[in-house]
């Protein structure tokens, strides 16, 4: 039993609103002097709403927060720093352009940071010490975006601990790194409960937080569903809470389908990214029909220029895509659509959809050529086919004129998978990331989709940073390393998986 | 008390229409309070306004004159800015055109043909002029990802230059080297009977004269939202204007389509530099306070964003802010200064931007509601 | 040796740059806290018509008339600045638009031209104007002289803002809080730094940058005011700041290399040197110049793309969704 002394952080009723939405419905949450305290919940819970309301970035409609039992209103996101609660967003908060010294110096209040003249150089050595004293090193004098993700996220522990935050909040932190840098991490973070910090783990994924965490506080739909100590719980126990009910989660079982013939063939592709460096450096591949390729890596390795370059979004210095037999040899997306290659991209509002535009627009993007009598289009056909797609693919959305922005995630993801398929059947479908930030329900679907696809006879290459992910859909397991590739061998086998996300799988290779 | 803005979710109808005109309708209050602080009184002023655009004898024939540019440069600029490509260029690509347009008529009706060949031959001149003009900020745009804002607004003074050169500087084949008047002061060479674009009267008021522009602005409006509404082409705009990484992904061929929607704005600019020449000067106006000083290409990108882009709702609004180009022309000097006209379509525009927000989100005035009282923590379970 | 074309055009260069130089300094400003302020010309014609009209009405000594002139000036540049300020960032609107919206409001067609004929200011030379500031003796000096000391206060002046804004952005923290403003606001709004008054301050000063730089075409270059004096200077400082990639010290070569080609006509002319159909050419050089570095510019590698404040041109809204 917690006594008054020992609570850190304690909210009270809190509710969140925005316009159509209750994010936080009157939830209590309270966390525990050098504890770690996981909050847990899937997407769309109001995980990170809750955190967002005791860091200052939102403002709570009702509810009280007391900090170490003295209440506290936080109205802007330096109010909460300066009384030593800090977070590590999902979206780094961080000046790309900037060096770390630079962006440390950047949020520094005290002492020397409240002097007009500014000398990055002499935050440096505390940068090192703090790097070594916490297992976080990182160089000083690299600008942000030349640094990984993980590393990125180091520089905004750094800054927390810069900036002697004594509530540190972490929100989803493990989706950028790999699994033993994940163990570093709660190494690190058991290091910072244990000198008397708070910690507080945002996270969906249960092994995670029966790992790190002291108790769990779950949250499901906006509300509080209970607060458990780790040591009383288990995996399903967890479960049934996050979700409320046992899901049967399909998984794809092993030599279900027989495979036919390979259908599409990568062989020795280079490319570049966006900063003029190599992102594929001889990536060779093939995917059978029926059989769903699973590639694994941590984000930045490539697989977003690999997803691109099959598309025909991206061009590649070298190597060739085969189709059947058909070889694609320049990249143009019209080509790729034509040869019967759906594209699902990890970036639904960015890529997969026209925002302002209304959803039957969207759901022609690709096939609007053909529903045209010459260069007109056919806009009543287009719009018999819109409201057919979202019948069939049950898209909650007010109607076929709504702008697709509106939409909720799992929608929007509907909408881009329903235009995919409605050509008839793919021959290929690419699909990077298809379940980032969704609920439950809506990855359900989303894994319905690829099951059946597979099924039906489609070669599907699933990218996807969630090894939960891969683990429930694959005949085959690649992981991808700074622009390459290689596979799994033993797909039971956590290690090697994690080995290869790192680089290092080298001597297993080697070995046989 | 606190106000919140939040995002609409859905964009009412009737704010689209209010919006705009409720701009007006400040943009002359404010104008009002500048007119009081230089010593004019507005009542009369405005009362001079109105009269002058719309109510005198004759005075919506001289709308019309002032409108008819206004709808080519307003189609322009919203045919361009709905793809959001800035094209500031429509100034300058109605100089050109006027030019392209001016040596059509000189030539094909100084042989001598039937006028409608003739003309038809200024309206296709007047267009490519327009569209070679405008081509050169969309190749820079598309094959050197030059901002267009910058080059197609620092063109608009090459071509005044141009313009000027040709009849004041020269003597070239737009001058009037014959007569009197031209060693006195330069003029353009007027063009001869058969190029002259004919209209129509309209008898009211006193009789009203459409001129054949005017016709042709109404078309292009037509044909602008048969494109953007009807077709692959316009579909493809559409999703363009939108996110270019989503259009990469449909297909779309970005630089075509860049060329394309700069060609187009650029035609229709052009063919209002035509109708200038045919319709209204009937020669060259080379003379830097002439069609230079009418700042029709800026004029027009108030009427397109008042209109918010819409091909339509640009024609009406064109012929409203040619009434207040008219108006201004008529009663420049002391009691209607020069300038005002200018300033009060920039508060127009201001107050149309202003009220973009009102339109995409709402604002809600409203007091903090307080929670529970804090107790006493109770124990995790 | 001073006569030669070159080093007229150097010190002209200097002279007509000087504008295009204050205009530019301000729009960097502006532009890096996030705001594209395309209203530049029309703030610039507003300085020039009130800084003018300060030195016809104000009855004073010419160091007091002057010095008025230029605070008038910036204010007035300031004030326009404010308008494009308030929508942009309070209302978020388009800046694209609103900077049009500015220039037609407040330029050649608009406020500038209605207050320079309202208030009678044409076709009248300064009362008080800018003159060199050393000695005949020193400007006589081979080279140096005519281009360092004949020029007048205002362009001594703009060299210290060079300095002063250069030390302001790479030493001091307001100067680094800017930055991350025009970077990542989300990233400084975390920290604690109030994007929005940055973002205000910022633009306004730029304003008052841009109407100091109209002050000095009326009151030093040509002391008379004309419709729309500017000729589109204002145009020519967004793509300098541009070309300079953000950097004063860049801002300072760049916008003396355009005053040059400004200058070259006149000189040109004097000279009975004919290249072409002069005028034409001569004046239509600065604007082609212009557009195609500009092309050169934009046309580079990734590298040089990521010069510009990552987050210009786009509103900053702390609570999405």
């Amino acid at each position: 039993m917690a006594d008054a002394a020992t609570i850190a952080v304690s909210m009270r009723g809190i509710t969140k609103r925005f316009p159509g939405v209750v994010a936080n419905d009157r939830v209590d949450f309270e966390a525990a002097v050098g504890e770690v305290h996981a909050l847990l919940g899937e997407n769309g819970a109001g995980k990170t709403t809750l955190s967002h309301v005791l860091t200052g970035l939102y403002r709570a409609d009702e509810g009280h927060i007391s900090l170490y039992g003295k209440p506290v209103r936080f109205t802007a996101p330096r109010e909460a720093i300066d009384a030593g609660v800090c977070m590590v967003h999902q979206q780094f908060r961080l000046v790309e352009r900037f060096t770390v010294a630079e962006n440390l110096v950047l949020g520094d209040r005290r002492g020397a940071g409240r002097s007009f003249r500014i000398d990055p150089s002499a935050v440096e050595s505390q940068v090192r010490e703090l790097g070594e004293r916490y297992r976080l090193p990182v160089d000083p004098h690299a600008r942000i975006w030349q640094l990984s993700v993980g590393e990125q996220q180091r520089v905004e522990i750094l800054n927390a601990l810069y900036q002697n935050a004594k509530v540190l909040i972490l929100d989803e932190p493990t989706s950028v790194l790999t699994p033993d840098e994940a163990d570093t991490l709660f190494e690190t973070l058991r290091q910072m409960a244990g000198e008397g910090r708070t910690v507080i783990f945002i996270s969906h994924k249960l092994h995670e937080v029966m790992a790190v965490s002291d108790r769990i506080t779950v949250l499901r739909a906006g509300r509080l569903v209970g607060t458990v100590r780790t040591a009383d719980a288990t995996l399903q126990s967890l479960a049934s809470l996050m979700v409320g009910h046992d899901i049967e989660t399909r998984r794809r079982s092993r030599g279900a389908q027989p495979v036919g013939p390979e259908v599409l063939t990568v062989e020795d592709l280079w490319a570049d990214g966006d900063r003029g460096t190599a992102a594929l450096k001889g990536v060779s591949l093939t995917v059978r029909e029926g059989e769903i390729v699973a590639v694994a890596g941590v984000a930045g390795n490539g697989q977003r220029e690999l997803a691109e370059a099959i598309t025909g979004l991206r061009p590649c210095r070298k190597g060739t895509i085969r189709v059947g037999d058909e070889l694609l040899d320049h990249a143009d997306p019209r080509t790729s659509f034509d040869a019967g290659i759906g594209y699902v991209p990890e970036d639904r509002l960015g890529t997969g959809v026209a925002p302002n535009l209304p959803i039957s627009m969207n759901l022609e993007l690709r096939s609007f050529r053909n529903n045209s009598f010459g260069p007109l289009l056919r806009l009543r056909r287009m719009r018999a086919n819109a409201e057919e797609a979202i019948e069939r693919f049950e898209i909650k959305t007010s109607g076929p004129q709504m702008q697709t922005a509106q939409l909720s995630g799992g929608n929007l993801q509907k909408v881009v998978i329903a235009r995919e398929f409605s050509s008839g059947k793919l021959t290929v479908l690419v699909a990077a990331s298809p379940t980032r930030g969704l609920d439950v329900a809506a990855v359900e679907t989303v894994h319905s989709y690829l099951l059946d696809a597979a099924e039906s006879g489609t070669a599907v290459l699933l990218l996807s940073e969630d090894l939960d992910e891969i683990l429930a859909l694959n005949d085959r397991i690649l992981v991808m390393y700074e622009g390459r590739l290689s596979e799994v061998q033993n797909r039971d086998s956590l290690e090697e998986i994690s080995l290869r996300m790192a680089g290092s799988a080298d001597g297993l290779d080697a070995a046989r | 008390m606190r106000v919140t803005v939040e995002r609409r979710l859905r964009q009412p109808r009737w704010l689209v229409v209010a919006v705009p005109i409720a701009s007006v309708v400040f943009a002359l209050a404010v104008a009002a309070l500048v007119l009081l602080a230089t010593g004019h009184n507005p009542l009369t002023t405005y009362h001079q306004l109105v009269d002058a655009a719309f109510l005198q004898t004759g005075s919506l024939g001289q709308t019309l004159i002032s409108a008819t540019p206004l709808a080519f440069t307003g189609l322009a600029a919203a045919a361009a800015f709905r793809m959001k490509l800035f094209n500031i260029g429509a100034e300058g690509q109605m100089y050109m055109g006027a030019i392209t347009g001016a040596a059509a008529g000189l030539y094909l009706g100084g042989r001598g043909g039937p006028s409608a060949f003739v003309i038809a031959s200024m309206v296709v001149a007047g267009c490519v002029g327009g569209v070679v003009w405008a081509l050169i900020p969309g190749i820079l745009r598309a094959f050197f990802k030059t901002n267009e804002i910058l080059t197609s607004l620092l063109l608009n003074y090459v071509a005044g230059y141009v313009l000027t050169y040709l009849i004041f500087e020269s003597e070239s084949y737009w001058r009037q080297t014959k007569g009197f008047n031209a060693t006195v002061f330069p003029t353009g060479k007027p063009l001869p009977h058969s190029a002259l674009w004919p209209g129509w009267t309209i008898h009211a008021q006193g009789g009203i004269a459409v001129p054949l522009g005017a016709g042709f602005g109404l078309l292009a409006a037509v044909v602008v939202w048969l494109l953007y509404s009807r077709t692959r082409f316009g579909f493809e705009a559409q999703v363009l204007g939108d996110s270019d990484r989503a259009a990469r992904y449909a297909g779309v061929r970005v630089r075509r389509k860049i060329l394309s929607v700069m060609a187009l704005s650029g035609a229709i600019a052009g063919l209002g530099g035509a109708s200038q020449v045919g319709d209204f000067a009937h020669a060259l106006d080379g003379d830097p306070n002439g069609l230079q000083k009418q700042g029709f290409g800026y004029s027009g990108i108030v009427v397109a964003a008042l209109a918010r882009y819409n091909p339509f709702a640009v024609v009406l609004v064109a012929f409203l802010i040619g009434g207040l180009q008219n108006a201004g022309n008529t009663l420049q000097g002391a009691t209607f200064p020069a300038g005002l006209v200018g300033v009060i379509q920039g508060i127009i525009l201001f107050s149309a931007l202003g009220g973009e927000l009102l339109i995409r989100h709402r604002i809600r005035i409203g007091r903090r509601v307080k929670g529970p009282a804090p107790t006493s923590p109770e124990p995790a379970a | 040796m001073n006569n030669s074309l070159l080093i007229v055009l150097i010190a002209s260069g200097v002279a007509y740059g000087t504008p295009l130089l204050y205009a530019a300094l301000g729009e960097l400003l502006a532009e890096r806290s996030g705001v594209l302020n395309l209203g530049v010309e029309g703030m610039m014609l507003v300085g020039a018509v009130m800084g003018f009209w300060t030195v016809q009405r104000l009855h004073a000594t010419t160091g007091v008339a002057l010095v008025a002139a230029i605070a008038v000036a910036a204010v007035a540049g300031a004030m326009m600045a404010a308008i494009h300020a308030f929508l942009v960032i309070t209302l978020r609107a388009s800046q694209i638009v609103s900077g049009l919206a500015l220039t037609i409001f407040a330029g050649v067609y608009g406020l500038s031209s209605y207050l320079g004929n309202n208030l009678n200011l044409a076709d009248q030379p300064a009362r008080h104007s800018f003159s060199a500031v050393f000695p005949s003796s020193m400007q006589k000096w081979p080279i140096v002289g005519p281009i360092v000391f004949g020029q007048n206060v205002l362009v001594y002046v703009s060299w210290a803002c060079v300095v002063a804004i250069s030390l302001y952005l790479s030493r001091t923290r307001p100067g680094l809080n800017l930055r991350a403003v025009g970077e990542s606001p989300a990233a400084a709004d975390t920290m604690g730094i109030n994007v929005t008054a940055y973002r205000y301050v910022h633009t306004i000063a730029g304003g008052a940058f841009a109407g100091i730089g109209g002050a000095t075409v009326t009151l030093a270059i040509t002391p008379q005011w004309v419709d729309g004096i500017t000729y589109g200077a204002g145009w020519i400082a967004i793509a300098l700041v541009i070309f300079a990639f953000w950097r004063p010290e860049l801002c300072l070569v760049g916008a003396y290399f355009f005053g040059a080609l400004e200058a070259l006509a006149p000189q040109l002319q004097a000279r009975n040197i004919q290249l072409g159909p002069t005028v034409l050419w001569t004046s239509s050089l600065p604007y082609v110049m212009t557009i195609l570095v500009l092309v050169v510019v934009s046309s580079g590698t990734a590298r040089r793309r990521l010069g510009a404040p990552s987050a210009l041109g786009n509103a900053y809204v702390r609570e999405e969704r």
